[in-house]
C-alpha cells in the first residue's frame, strides 16, 4: 500500500502541480487524438510546455511593473497602494495544476453538454479558456480555501462549462444582427458590455441613420490598434505625470531597485517599456501553447459535434464595423480615464489602465452598439465597458486579495461578473466548508438548467421567427434548409 | 518566380492568439484544399513586422500596414469563409505565378 500512496504523491507533486508539464501532457493527448506524427507530438507538447515557462516569466515582470505603477501613482495621489497577501505569479504556482486540469475536463464537459442538450455553440477562444478558468479556480480558493484538488477542479470545471455554453448562445440573438450569418458565435468574456451595448443601444437612434461606416475618424489613431504601443504610450504618459507629483524619496526608492545610478525620470520610462514588455511576454506564452491545444481541441469537437458553430473571439466581429471598433476604443478609455481621475481624488483604490481590455471589448461592445443604433450605440459601448472596467477593478482587486488580485487589472466584464458570484455564492455557504463549496455547484448548475429552458423558450419562438431558422440545431438533425446564406455555404462545402 | 517550398505563411491579429489562430486553421484548410505546402503561423502585429513571410492573411485593418512586406498580403472579413479566401489566395498567387506548375 505504502508504493501505491507513494505513487499517488509523486504524481500529486510532481505532474498535478506543475502546470507546465500538465499542459505539456494534455496537448500530447490531444495531437495523438487527431494522430499526428510523432515529431510533430513531442514538439508540440514541447512547445506547449515551454509556453506554460514564458507565461510565468511573463506573469513575473508584469507584476513587478505593476507594483511600481500603483506605487508611484498612489504617492502622487497621496495614497497608500494597495496590498496584497498573494500574486498572481503565486497563485500560479500553486494552483497552475488545477487551473489546466480544469481547462481540459470544462472543455469536455461543455462539449458533452453541447451534445446533450443539442445547443449550437462550441467555446474555441482558447486564451479565454484559459483565463476563465483562473479566474474561477482564484475565486473558489479565496472564498473557500485550500479544499481538496479534485473538490476545486470537479466544480471549477461545472462553472466554466455552464459559462462557455451560456454565454454565446445569450448573445446568439444580436450576435446574427452583427454578422448577418450564423458562421460562428460570439465567444468573448465582453459579453456583457456587448450585450448592454446591444440592447440598450436601440434607444438612442437607428443604424440606418447613424451608421458608423459612414464617419471618417482620423487615421492617426489606427496606431493604437497595436496593444504594445498604446500599452507602453498610455502607462508611459501617466507614470511620468504621476512622477511629477510623486514624493521623490518615493521616486527615487523605486529607481533605485532596478539602477543605483539610473535617473528617475528615465526609470519611469523604462518601467513602462517593463510593463508593456511583461504584458507582450505573458500573451507570447500564452500565444505558445494555445497554438498547440486550440487546433486539437477544435478538432475534437468538430468529431463529437459536427453540426456545431465554434464560437470565437472578439475581433472576428471587428470587420463588420471597422470605425465603430476605434471609436469604441477611445470612449472606452476616456471613460476609463475620467473614473481614473475620480477614484485618485476620492482617494480610492489606484487603477491601472488595461489597453488590451479598453481595445477588445470596448471594440466589441461599440460593433454590437453600432448594429442597433449607430455611432451613437458604438460610443455607449465603449463608455459601458470603460465604467466596467473602472468600477470592477476597483472592486475586485481587494476580493481577491488572498489568490491573484492582479486578475483585476487583466479582466473583462464578465471576469468580475463571475468573480462576484462565486464570492457572494461562496460567502453564503462558507460556513458549510467543504461542503459549501459544492452547494455553490448545485446552485449553479440549476441556475444554469433554468437559464437554458427560458433561453431555450425565448429563442426558438421570437428569434427563430425572426431569422426563419431554429437556432438549437440537434447535432444529429439534417442540416436547416431555410436560413443563412453562411449556414447552406457551409453545408456545400462539407459534401464536396 | 518560383513559389518558395513550403509557402511561409503568417496569420496576424492583433494580439495573435484569438483571431489569429482560428485563421490559421481556416488557411491551413484552404491551403490543402488548393494543394498548395504551406507552413501557416500565427502571430500579432508588433511581432509579424519582425518575421520574414511569404503570404500575410489578416483582417484589413492590420493587413494595411503589411503591403509591401511579404509578397502577397490578403486582407479578409470573415474568419470562416474558407471559399472567399480560396479565391482571393488563388488570385494573388496567379498573379505571382505560383500556380503554374512547379519547376
Amino acid at each position: 500500500m505504502d508504493a501505491f500512496t507513494n505513487v499517488l504523491e509523486f504524481l500529486a507533486t510532481n505532474i498535478f502541480s506543475e502546470v507546465a508539464i500538465l499542459i505539456g501532457l494534455i496537448t500530447m493527448v490531444g495531437l495523438l487524438l487527431q494522430r499526428a506524427p510523432i515529431e510533430d507530438t513531442v514538439a508540440g507538447s514541447l512547445r506547449a510546455a515551454i509556453g506554460v515557462i514564458v507565461l510565468f516569466i511573463g506573469v513575473d515582470v508584469f507584476v513587478e511593473g505593476l507594483v511600481a505603477f500603483q506605487t508611484i501613482v498612489a504617492s502622487a495621489v497621496g495614497l497608500e497602494p494597495p496590498t496584497a497577501t498573494n500574486t498572481l505569479a503565486d497563485f500560479l504556482g500553486q494552483h497552475g495544476g488545477s487551473v489546466a486540469l480544469i481547462i481540459a475536463l470544462g472543455f469536455l464537459l461543455h462539449l458533452i453538454v453541447v451534445r446533450v442538450l443539442g445547443t449550437r455553440y462550441v467555446y474555441l477562444t482558447g486564451h479565454l479558456l484559459f483565463w476563465i478558468s483562473v479566474v474561477v479556480a482564484a475565486s473558489l480558493v479565496q472564498v473557500f480555501g485550500d479544499v481538496g484538488q479534485w473538490t476545486l477542479v470537479a466544480v471549477g470545471s461545472i462553472v466554466v462549462a455552464a459559462y462557455w455554453t451560456i454565454q454565446p448562445l445569450a448573445l446568439a440573438p444580436l450576435m446574427r444582427r452583427v454578422i448577418k450569418s450564423d458562421d460562428w458565435g460570439f465567444g468573448h468574456t465582453s459579453s456583457l458590455a456587448a450585450w448592454m451595448a446591444g440592447t440598450f443601444g436601440r434607444f438612442l437612434g437607428d443604424r440606418e441613420r447613424h451608421d458608423t461606416e459612414q464617419l471618417r475618424l482620423p487615421k492617426q489613431l489606427s496606431f493604437f490598434k497595436d496593444v504594445n504601443v498604446s500599452t507602453a504610450l498610455v502607462i508611459a504618459v501617466i507614470l511620468l505625470l504621476a512622477a511629477a507629483f510623486a514624493d521623490p524619496t518615493v521616486l527615487a526608492e523605486q529607481a533605485t531597485t532596478y539602477n543605483e545610478d539610473i535617473n528617475p525620470w528615465m526609470w519611469t520610462l523604462i518601467a513602462s517599456l517593463r510593463f508593456a514588455a511583461g504584458i507582450a511576454i505573458l500573451l507570447f506564452g500564452v500565444r505558445m501553447f494555445l497554438a498547440e491545444i486550440v487546433p486539437a481541441f477544435k478538432g475534437i469537437s468538430e468529431r463529437l459535434i459536427p453540426a456545431s458553430r465554434p464560437a470565437l473571439d472578439a475581433p472576428t466581429v471587428f470587420p463588420f464595423a471597422p470605425t465603430a471598433v476605434m471609436l469604441g476604443f477611445v470612449s472606452s478609455t476616456i471613460v476609463f480615464l475620467v473614473f481614473m481621475g475620480i477614484f485618485a481624488a476620492a482617494g480610492w483604490f489606484v487603477l491601472v489602465p488595461p489597453m488590451i481590455m479598453l481595445f477588445f471589448p470596448g471594440a466589441a461592445a461599440a460593433v454590437f452598439g453600432n448594429a442597433v443604433a449607430g455611432w451613437r450605440g458604438a460610443v455607449l459601448g465603449g463608455a459601458i465597458n470603460g465604467t466596467f472596467l473602472a468600477v470592477g477593478q476597483a472592486v475586485t482587486w481587494g476580493l481577491l486579495s488572498d489568490t491573484a488580485p492582479e486578475l483585476a487589472t487583466l479582466a473583462d466584464p464578465d471576469w468580475y461578473v463571475i468573480t462576484w458570484l462565486l464570492l457572494g455564492l461562496g460567502s453564503l455557504t462558507q460556513g458549510l466548508g467543504e461542503a459549501g463549496i459544492w452547494v455553490v455547484a448545485g446552485i449553479i448548475v440549476v441556475a444554469f438548467a433554468a437559464w437554458m429552458t427560458v433561453l431555450k423558450r425565448r429563442v426558438t419562438t421570437s428569434d427563430a421567427a425572426l431569422t426563419g431558422e431554429a437556432p438549437f440545431a440537434r447535432p444529429d438533425a439534417a442540416p436547416p434548409t431555410t436560413g443563412s446564406s453562411g449556414a447552406t455555404r457551409r453545408d456545400q462545402r462539407s459534401e464536396r | 518566380m518560383s513559389r518558395p517550398d513550403p509557402l511561409k505563411v503568417l496569420t496576424v491579429c492583433g494580439v495573435g492568439m484569438g483571431s489569429s489562430l482560428m485563421l490559421r486553421m481556416t488557411a491551413e484548410d484552404v491551403l490543402k484544399r488548393m494543394e498548395v505546402p504551406a507552413k501557416v503561423e500565427a502571430t500579432d502585429v508588433s511581432s509579424a513586422r519582425g518575421m520574414q513571410a511569404d503570404v500575410i492573411i489578416g483582417q484589413g485593418m492590420h493587413t494595411e500596414a503589411f503591403e509591401g512586406r511579404a509578397p502577397v498580403v490578403v486582407g479578409i472579413s470573415n474568419f470562416m469563409d474558407k471559399d472567399g479566401l480560396q479565391q482571393q489566395l488563388t488570385e494573388a498567387f496567379e498573379a505571382q505565378g505560383w500556380l503554374e506548375p512547379q519547376p
